[in-house]
């Protein structure tokens, strides 16, 4: 489904095959238990040791697309396998690239650190999402306040991804409410920390391989070195504030927008398979069914690759990367749909994986800017819509 | 287009109004729905079966024969009263309300056929309360009389039954014995029990009859499209509500215009829906000849409801709707569940559309 460098696709090929042999079935396996596998699963010492193997292509010229293409290529391949388990990987996750553009160098050390070259698998968590609203971001409620010893955080955050088995959570909280979205700050509140309370694993619908983890912030201390970008940001990187994290998320959309285009290739094939093996594809019906499904995979890739191109091109692409988020995610769930009714009674049994993919791709929609959020700034840009 | 229905006063011709009849069974299903099954929800999910107890009470209403054919023992109301009740209980759980009905819509198979007092002379007694039936969907059945029956369905929403009922498009048949229920985890609608079934046995009845069997078949879509209606009313009154509560930039999220049409929409949908099921019903009722056709097409319209409503319901509540502490995901999946039933979409959709060529050749010829 691409025309990438032999390089990039040597690469996609390990993923590939790393997939086949452990991915799937961990996934299977969380789903069935309806809870993700505990932080010493083997599969997690397994899945540190592929990467230590097999690291992701670094920006030295051996792999010559860029990194968003490169990131995309990659994401869909693992959430092919399984969207839950990407999620679930060990590492510093979607904090990492946040940390690296605005933490102090002490920080990068501290908290980027222990993640490089170790065989033990660590998780990062990033805290973002308040149970009073997770979209209308300047509204989060989460108030920092500094103190001798350091900052006390209040507040309360929600379906935070591997919060209750990271080493530490990158927390979004106001520190000077007067200033709006610009008060904003993020915190390292590390493991172990009394003030975070009333841990809650979520139940959730799918994506059960990873922890969605709902949580209080009571009187949480933190030294004054674990406010990201240090006290004083401006001397250290200006993009410290609020703008780094929303900058990550304007190019992590791309990524999820190519895991959604996984997850729908995967249902393609699932419905593909049962089609072609039970004759089903005889029928022009079912026929006309994947031929949509199909053209709508490809157009949803096609325009996840565009957004992804256009960042490694310095090519403004806000309004590809919403396009491609809303119409990948839309993408995922109409394929994993059509899907279930192409496998008919075995998807209804519920053992089918067409029928996991339909309650995983949901979130995708949801996750890192909902779909009409993202119409809105697609809005903004076409027609102007007034904020 | 004119709706011909019976009106209150036995005539024919336009009319939307509810009798007080069926006032009264809305009222007292719909307190039963929300007393008895709604708070109950996860729990009867997780345990596969609604209790003892919330079944003697739904059978102390006496609306399990309501629209039986009186000479069956049963009210004689008709599928019209029969959707509605439908709607009413699976807006509080289409899982609990298929375990409530323990004639499954297998009972239509054999009202189709005529089979209701042949059932006594085989001592099944349908006022016994403890006896239940099942239905599959058997391509093969009713091709040979007398012959035996074997096969297997992967999933139906039932944890056992003492009858099992085939269906096919040539005919139908019915086991007492020959066939066994393996719990498999199902997709959806847990309360209702969810397995596997293998069957390989002698009937103790058989039919073969394609017109009787495609009129089975239309009650059994319309029975499980009125389900779906309800299902996607709840999700679509639930996600209603949350988003007049839930604020978002300084506004409840529904006054923000994006989500107040998609709202509307999903509105437009359950209501178009609610008309072509109860159209279809009181075809089906009157012994029209449309009402296959009309109930295939009622069947395909639940299921496009279902992909846009479903998802949509969740969508709404954000990241909450995701979450299980919440009913949309379980109306996400019900509705996608029960779509698979009866056949499922595209045989419905080739009904519906042989019907309307049907009527239009017809039409030529005159
Ligand atoms: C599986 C999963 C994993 C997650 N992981 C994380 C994580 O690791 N870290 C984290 O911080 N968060 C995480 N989240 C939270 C996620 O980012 C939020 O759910 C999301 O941003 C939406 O916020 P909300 O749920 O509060 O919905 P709300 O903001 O309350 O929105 C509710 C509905 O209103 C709509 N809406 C809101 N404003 C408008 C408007 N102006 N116009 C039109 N419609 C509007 C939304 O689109 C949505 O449909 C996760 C969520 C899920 C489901």
């Amino acid at each position: 489904m691409n025309n990438f460098s032999a390089a990039l696709n040597a690469y996609i090929e390990q993923v590939r095959e790393w997939g086949q042999r452990e991915v799937r079935r961990a996934g299977l396996e969380a789903d069935r238990n309806g809870a993700p596998l505990p932080p010493d699963h083997p599969y997690f010492a397994a899945y540190v040791d592929f990467r230590r193997r097999h690291p992701v292509p670094a920006d030295d010229g051996a792999v010559p697309e860029g990194p968003a293409v490169r990131m995309a290529a990659i994401n869909e391949e693992n959430a092919y396998w399984d969207r839950g388990m990407g999620v679930a990987a060990p590492g510093p996750g979607l904090p990492a690239p946040i940390v690296t553009a605005a933490g102090t160098p002490e920080q990068r050390e501290r908290f980027l650190g222990p993640f490089r070259g170790t065989d033990i698998p660590r998780w990062g968590s990033f805290a973002l999402t308040e149970p009073s609203g997770g979209s209308d971001t300047a509204a989060f409620r989460t108030r920092a306040t500094r103190t001798d010893r350091g900052y006390l955080l209040n507040g309360a955050k929600c379906f935070i991804g591997n919060a209750a088995r990271a080493d530490w959570v990158l927390v979004q909280a106001n520190l000077d409410p007067e200033k709006g979205r610009a008060g904003q700050r993020s915190f390292f509140v590390e493991r172990g920390n009394r003030g975070m309370t009333g841990i809650k694993i979520e139940k959730k619908m799918g994506l059960r391989a990873y922890e969605s983890v709902s949580f209080i912030l009571e009187d949480c201390e933190v030294p004054h070195d674990n406010i990201l970008g240090g006290e004083r940001p401006e001397r250290t990187s200006k993009s410290s504030a609020y703008g780094a994290t929303m900058g990550t998320l304007n190019t992590t959309r791309v990524g999820v927008a190519a895991s959604a285009v996984g997850l729908a290739r995967s249902a393609y094939d699932e419905a593909l398979n049962f089609a072609t093996q039970s004759g089903a594809f005889k029928s022009i019906r079912v026929r006309d069914r994947l031929e949509v499904m199909y053209r709508q995979l490809r157009a949803a890739w096609l325009m996840t690759l565009r957004a992804a191109w256009k960042a490694d091109n310095r090519i403004p692409n806000i309004v590809d990367a919403s396009m491609a988020k809303v119409f990948a995610a839309e993408t995922a769930q109409d394929l994993a749909s059509a899907g279930m009714e192409i496998v008919g009674l075995e998807a209804g049994a519920g053992h089918h994986l067409v029928e996991k993919l339909f309650r995983d791709a949901k979130a995708l929609n949801i996750v890192e800017g909902t779909g009409q959020i993202q119409r809105i700034i697609m809005a903004r840009n076409l027609v102007g819509l007034p904020r | 287009m004119q709706i011909a229905r019976h009106n209150r006063h036995g005539r024919l011709g336009v009319d939307f109004a509810r009798g007080e009849g069926d006032e009264i069974i809305a009222g007292t299903i719909g307190r039963f729905a929300a007393d008895e099954l709604r708070p109950r929800l996860r729990e009867f999910e997780s345990a596969r079966t609604v209790s003892e107890s919330v079944r003697e009470r739904f059978a102390a209403l006496g609306f399990e024969t309501l629209d039986l054919a009186e000479e069956a023992g049963g009210a004689g109301l008709g599928l019209l009263a029969r959707v509605r009740t439908n709607r009413l209980l699976a807006e509080a759980d289409a899982g609990a309300a298929l375990a409530l009905d323990r004639f499954a819509p297998a009972i239509y198979v054999i009202e189709a056929f005529g089979g209701v007092e042949a059932l006594k002379s085989r001592q099944l007694n349908l006022g016994q309360s403890d006896l239940r039936f099942a239905l599959v969907m058997d391509p093969g059945a009713g091709d040979v009389a007398g012959a035996r029956v074997a096969g297997q369905v992967a999933w139906i929403p039932a944890a056992g039954a003492d009858v099992l009922v085939g269906l096919g498009p040539q005919g139908a048949w019915l086991l007492k014995q020959g066939f066994a229920f393996e719990p498999v985890g199902g997709s959806a609608l847990h309360a209702a029990g969810a397995s596997s079934v293998k069957f390989d046995g002698t009937p103790i009845l058989a039919w073969h009859d394609p017109v009787r069997a495609a009129q089975a078949l239309a009650r059994i879509r319309v029975y499980y499209a009125s389900l779906i209606w309800g299902v996607l009313s709840d999700a679509a009154g639930f996600s209603r509500s949350y988003a007049l509560d839930r604020v978002a930039f300084g506004k409840p999220i529904a006054h923000h215009q994006a989500l107040a049409f998609l709202i509307v929409d999903m509105y437009v949908a359950v209501e178009r829906l609610g008309l072509l099921i109860e159209d279809a019903a009181v075809a089906i009722d009157a012994g029209e000849g449309r009402a296959v056709g009309a109930a295939a097409a009622a069947f395909v319209d639940a299921i496009e409801a279902s992909r846009f409503v479903g998802p949509n319901g969740v969508q709404i509540l954000g990241g909450h709707g995701f979450m299980r502490d919440f009913p949309v995901e379980k109306a996400m999946r019900d509705c996608r569940a029960l779509g698979l039933l009866a056949g499922g979409c595209d045989a419905a959709r080739e009904q519906a559309g042989a019907a309307l060529a049907a009527t239009i050749s017809e039409r030529i010829a005159a």
